[in-house]
C-alpha cells in the first residue's frame, strides 16, 4: 500500500502517511481518483499557503521536494586548454593536472543558484564541503549547505561531505509555516535546521572510525532562500552574508569563535579576528560536540542582491560585510557560479590559505514564497 | 586469463626551464598461458634450418637433433612447418605442394616431420630472404593463425645481391616473430641481428653444434609459453610535447623510437610481440614545454594495448620545482639503464672498428664498455669483455685489445651487448 499524495510505503491500515502526513484509509482512498497518484499537487497560490486545509495540516510537503542537482557530467573540461580531463586526472591534450573531483567541484541546481568549492592553493586536502538545491523557477527555493571540516581531524574531508549531504535532505521539502505566527514558525523552522544539524551530525559521527583518538567535525552553516525570506542556521565559524546590489551587506549568521565571543566584548573586529585562537571555534559538529544546536535567524529582503553561504577560506580575506560586498560587487556578473568562481579565485590570489567555498543564490526579483506570513510587500524584516 | 601490471620509475622533478623527462616503465605479465590456447587464434611455429652446403656434416647432425628437440616442444594443435633453407627454401614438412603449408601439431605429424628432419642434407648457397618470404606465405595459407613465429638457424653469411634481405626482413616485419641463432663464427653478427630486432626476436651465437639441442629447445619452449598473442606499447605525450626515445631496456636493449604507428596524433603505438610470464623495461624519454615553478603535468601515458584493449598503465609525470635537491636527483632504474643503454653502444661500436681496423677508436669504447660493465654490475659483458681485450683498470676504463681472439668470443659478445642486467626496485 502506498500514500496517494506522497507515493510512500504504509503499513495496513494506517491512518495518516507516515512521510506526509495525508489522511488515509477507506474515506480517503475513495476520495481520491485513481489518477491523482501520479498528478504533482498544484502549486498553491500565493500569499495563501495553506488553501483551505484545516490548520493542522501539514505544511512541509514532500511533493515540493526539490531534486537533487544534476550530477557533473562525465567529462570535465582542462582548466588549462579545454581538453578533455581523463579519468587519470590528467588532460587528455596538455597533460595539465585536474583536481580531483573532491578537491574541487562546482554545483548548479539551477541557473540562479551555483557554489565553488575549492581545496586552495596551500592546502593538500579539500575538508570543505558543500550541497545545494534549488527550484527551477528564478527566486522561488533555494537550500545552500556548508560544512568546514576541521583540519586537525581525521577523514573531515570526508565526513563534512556526509554531513553536507545529509543535511541538504533534511531541507529538502519547505521550511514550515507552523500555527501561521512568526513565533510558531520561527520555532518551527528553528526545529528543522536543528534536525538538518543532527542529521548532519550524525552522517559525520557515521563516517568517522569509533577509535579514531581525534574523531572529525565540522562547522555547519545552511540557508535557505523561500521568495523574499531568508532562514540560516549556523553552528562554527562558516558564514552566511546577504549582498544587496544597493545599499549596505549584512552577515547573517554569528560565529561561535573565540573572535566573535571578543568582538561581542567590545573588541573591534580587526583585531579579535587577528589575535590568538581567532579561528578556535567553540561549537561543531562531530563525536565529540558538545552542542549541536545552531544559532538560527530569519530576514525578508526587499531588492536583487546575493545570498552567500561560505567558509572561513573566503572571508578570511574580506571579512566585514561590505569588503565582502566589494568583491561581490567588483566580479560584475549576475551568474552565480561566474562570482563564485570569482571569489574562490579572489581568495587564492590572496593566500589560498584555507579551503574555500562559496555558494550563492541570485535574488533579482523578491517574490513572495508559499511560506510568506506578510503578503503585502515591504514587510518588515524579523530577526529570528 | 593475463593479467599486466605497469610500474613507473622516475625523478618527477624538474629545475626551472626544465624540459626533459625519462621514467622506466616495467610492465609485467602474468597468467599468460600456452600460446594459441587463449581462444583468440592459434598459434603457427616455423623451424627454419640453414641447408646450405657450408654446413658440415656434424653441424648438420646438430641441426637434425636440435630441430627434433624443438618440436618435441611445440604443443599439440598448434600448427607448424618446416623448411629447409639453401639458395631457396624448400617446405620440408608438411608434405605438401598446394593449400595449407601448416598442419596441427600431433604424434603422427610430429612423426612424419621428425623423419623429414632426419633427410635434411646441406647443398648449395645462402638466400635468407627466401627463406623469410616462404615462411611468411606459408602462415597466410592457414588463416586460423594469430600468432606467428619463426625459429631460423643458420650458419653462413646472405649471398644475395644487398638490399634483398632487407625488403623480406621489411615484408615479415610485424607480421611475424624470429628468434635467430648462428651455428660457428661464418655468419654476420649485424645481419641476423638485423633480422631477429625487427622480427621482435632474439639472437645468439651456437659456437658448437653440440649446445644446439638445448638452445632450440629453450626458444620453442619459450614461445609456447607466450600466451599473449599482441600487445603494443601505447604512448600518449601531450600536445607540444617531443618523443625524445622509446626504448626496451631490459630483458635486452631494442630501441623502438622508430617503430611508432600513430594511433591520433598525441599517440602511437610501438611494437612489443607476444608475451609469456615476464617483466619487460621500458625507457621512455619525453621533452616537454617547460612550466612554472610548482605546476604539474603529465609527460606521458605510457599503455599495453592489446588491439584496442588498454591492459594497463603507468604514468610519467613532470612537476617544476625550484628545490635543487629534488630535481638534481637521478631515479636509480633510470641511470642504470641509461648505463646499459651506452654499454650496448659501446660494444657494438668498438667491435665495428676494431673490425674496420681501427684500433683506436676500438680500444677507447671498449675501454668505456668494461667501465660501464663494471659500473651497472653487468657481470656477463665483463665476462665477455675480457675475452677480447686486457683490462688495466675496470674504473678508469684501460684497456688493451688482445693480440689473439678467438672469433667466437668476439661474436659472443656481440650477441650478448643488447642483454641488460636489472638492478634492485625500490618504490619511492
Amino acid at each position: 500500500m502506498t500514500c496517494p499524495s506522497c507515493g510512500s510505503a504504509v503499513s495496513e491500515g494506517a491512518r495518516f502517511c507516515e512521510e506526509c502526513g495525508t489522511p488515509l484509509g477507506t474515506t480517503a482512498a475513495t476520495a481520491v481518483p485513481a489518477a491523482a497518484p501520479a498528478a504533482p499537487p498544484p502549486p498553491p497560490p500565493a500569499g495563501d499557503p495553506l488553501r483551505d486545509a484545516p490548520i493542522s495540516a501539514p505544511t512541509r510537503r514532500p511533493a515540493a521536494a526539490l531534486p537533487d542537482p544534476p550530477p557533473p557530467p562525465g567529462r570535465r573540461p582542462c582548466a588549462e586548454c579545454g581538453g578533455e580531463v581523463g579519468p587519470d586526472l590528467y588532460c587528455t591534450a596538455c597533460g595539465t593536472k585536474a583536481p580531483s573531483e573532491r578537491d574541487h567541484f562546482e554545483e548548479r541546481p539551477a541557473s540562479w543558484v551555483a557554489g565553488v568549492c575549492d581545496k586552495a592553493v596551500s592546502k593538500n586536502r579539500n575538508e570543505d564541503a558543500m550541497a545545494l538545491l534549488a527550484g527551477p523557477e528564478p527566486g522561488s527555493r533555494a537550500v545552500l549547505v556548508v560544512l568546514d571540516g576541521v583540519s586537525s581531524s581525521v577523514d573531515s574531508d570526508v565526513a563534512s561531505l556526509a554531513g553536507a549531504r545529509a543535511a541538504r535532505d533534511v531541507l529538502r521539502v519547505p521550511l514550515p509555516s507552523g500555527m501561521g505566527t512568526p513565533q510558531s514558525r520561527d520555532a518551527a523552522v528553528a526545529q528543522v535546521f536543528a534536525k538538518a544539524a543532527a542529521a548532519a551530525n550524525t552522517a559525520i559521527v557515521a563516517v568517522t572510525d569509533p577509535d579514531s583518538p581525534n574523531p572529525a567535525s565540522a562547522t555547519f552553516t545552511a540557508a535557505v532562500l523561500e521568495g523574499r525570506r531568508i532562514s540560516w542556521a549556523n553552528i562554527g565559524d562558516s558564514r552566511t552574508y546577504w549582498i544587496p546590489d544597493e545599499g549596505p551587506a549584512v552577515q547573517l549568521s554569528v560565529d561561535d569563535s573565540v573572535a566573535q565571543a571578543h568582538m561581542a566584548a567590545g573588541v573591534p573586529r580587526e583585531v579579535a579576528e587577528n589575535g590568538p585562537q581567532a579561528h578556535a571555534i567553540t561549537k561543531w559538529l562531530g563525536r565529540d560536540s558538545e552542542d549541536l544546536t545552531p544559532t538560527v535567524g530569519s530576514m525578508e529582503v526587499e531588492g536583487p542582491g546575493w545570498l552567500l553561504a561560505c567558509s572561513d577560506g573566503l572571508w578570511n580575506y574580506a571579512s566585514d560585510a561590505d569588503d565582502l560586498a566589494a568583491r561581490v560587487r567588483g566580479a560584475g556578473t549576475s551568474d552565480p557560479l561566474e562570482l563564485a568562481t570569482a571569489l574562490v579565485d579572489f581568495a587564492n590570489a590572496s593566500g589560498g590559505q584555507d579551503n574555500v567555498t562559496a555558494a550563492l543564490a541570485r535574488v533579482d526579483h523578491p517574490v513572495l514564497g508559499q511560506n510568506d506570513q506578510t503578503p503585502t510587500p515591504g514587510g518588515e524584516p524579523s530577526d529570528g | 586469463m593475463a593479467e599486466f601490471t605497469a610500474a613507473v620509475y622516475q625523478n618527477e622533478f624538474l629545475p626551472d626551464g626544465g624540459t626533459d623527462v625519462n621514467a622506466i616503465v616495467t610492465i609485467t605479465c602474468t597468467g599468460a598461458g600456452t600460446a594459441g590456447q587463449s581462444g583468440a587464434g592459434d598459434a603457427g611455429e616455423i623451424i627454419i634450418v640453414d641447408t646450405s652446403g657450408s654446413m658440415g656434416p656434424a653441424t648438420m647432425a646438430a641441426a637434425r637433433e636440435a630441430a627434433q628437440a624443438a618440436l618435441a616442444e611445440i604443443v599439440d594443435g598448434t600448427y607448424f612447418a618446416v623448411v629447409a633453407g639453401a639458395d631457396r627454401a624448400m617446405l620440408a614438412y608438411p608434405l605438401v605442394s598446394s593449400g595449407p603449408g601448416m598442419v596441427r601439431m600431433d604424434a603422427a605429424a610430429r612423426r612424419g616431420a621428425a623423419q623429414a628432419i632426419d633427410r635434411l642434407v646441406g647443398s648449395g648457397g645462402t638466400a635468407i630472404s627466401t627463406w623469410l618470404d616462404l615462411a611468411g606465405q606459408l602462415f597466410a595459407s592457414v588463416p586460423a593463425i594469430t600468432q606467428r613465429h619463426v625459429l631460423l638457424l643458420t650458419d653462413g653469411e646472405n649471398r644475395e645481391r644487398p638490399g634483398r634481405l632487407d625488403e623480406a626482413i621489411n615484408r615479415a616485419t610485424g607480421y611475424f616473430q624470429a628468434d635467430c641463432r648462428g651455428a660457428g663464427t661464418d655468419w654476420q653478427v649485424a645481419e641476423i641481428r638485423r633480422i631477429a630486432q625487427a622480427l621482435l626476436g632474439t639472437v645468439d651465437i651456437i659456437p658448437s653444434p653440440g649446445e644446439m639441442k638445448a638452445q632450440f629447445q629453450e626458444i620453442m619452449r619459450k614461445a609456447m609459453s607466450r600466451g599473449v598473442a599482441d600487445a603494443s606499447l601505447r604512448v600518449w605525450t601531450p600536445q607540444g610535447a617531443e618523443v625524445l626515445f622509446v626504448r626496451q631496456v631490459s630483458p635486452t636493449v631494442e630501441d623502438l623510437t622508430h617503430r611508432r604507428t600513430p594511433v591520433n596524433p598525441l599517440t602511437g603505438d610501438y611494437p612489443t610481440g607476444a608475451w609469456s610470464d615476464e617483466s619487460r623495461d621500458y625507457h621512455i624519454a619525453v621533452r616537454v614545454p617547460a612550466k612554472a615553478i610548482g605546476q604539474e603535468q603529465l609527460a606521458a601515458r605510457v599503455q599495453l594495448a592489446m588491439g584496442d584493449d588498454i591492459v594497463t598503465q603507468g604514468l610519467v609525470k613532470a612537476t617544476w620545482s625550484n628545490n635543487s635537491e629534488l630535481t638534481t636527483r637521478i631515479d636509480q632504474q633510470v641511470a642504470h639503464y641509461t648505463g646499459q643503454e651506452e654499454l650496448a653502444r659501446m660494444i657494438q661500436e668498438g667491435l665495428a672498428a676494431k673490425a674496420a681496423g681501427d684500433e683506436a677508436t676500438a680500444t677507447t669504447k671498449l675501454g668505456r664498455a668494461v667501465q660501464l660493465a663494471a659500473e651497472t654490475g653487468n657481470d656477463e659483458a665483463t665476462s665477455k669483455l675480457r675475452k677480447v681485450v686486457d683490462v688495466e683498470s675496470e674504473e678508469t676504463g684501460t684497456v688493451r685489445l688482445k693480440r689473439a681472439v678467438d672469433k667466437a668470443d668476439e661474436m659472443a659478445l656481440d650477441t650478448a651487448s643488447t642483454k641488460t642486467t636489472r638492478i634492485r626496485k625500490e618504490t619511492t
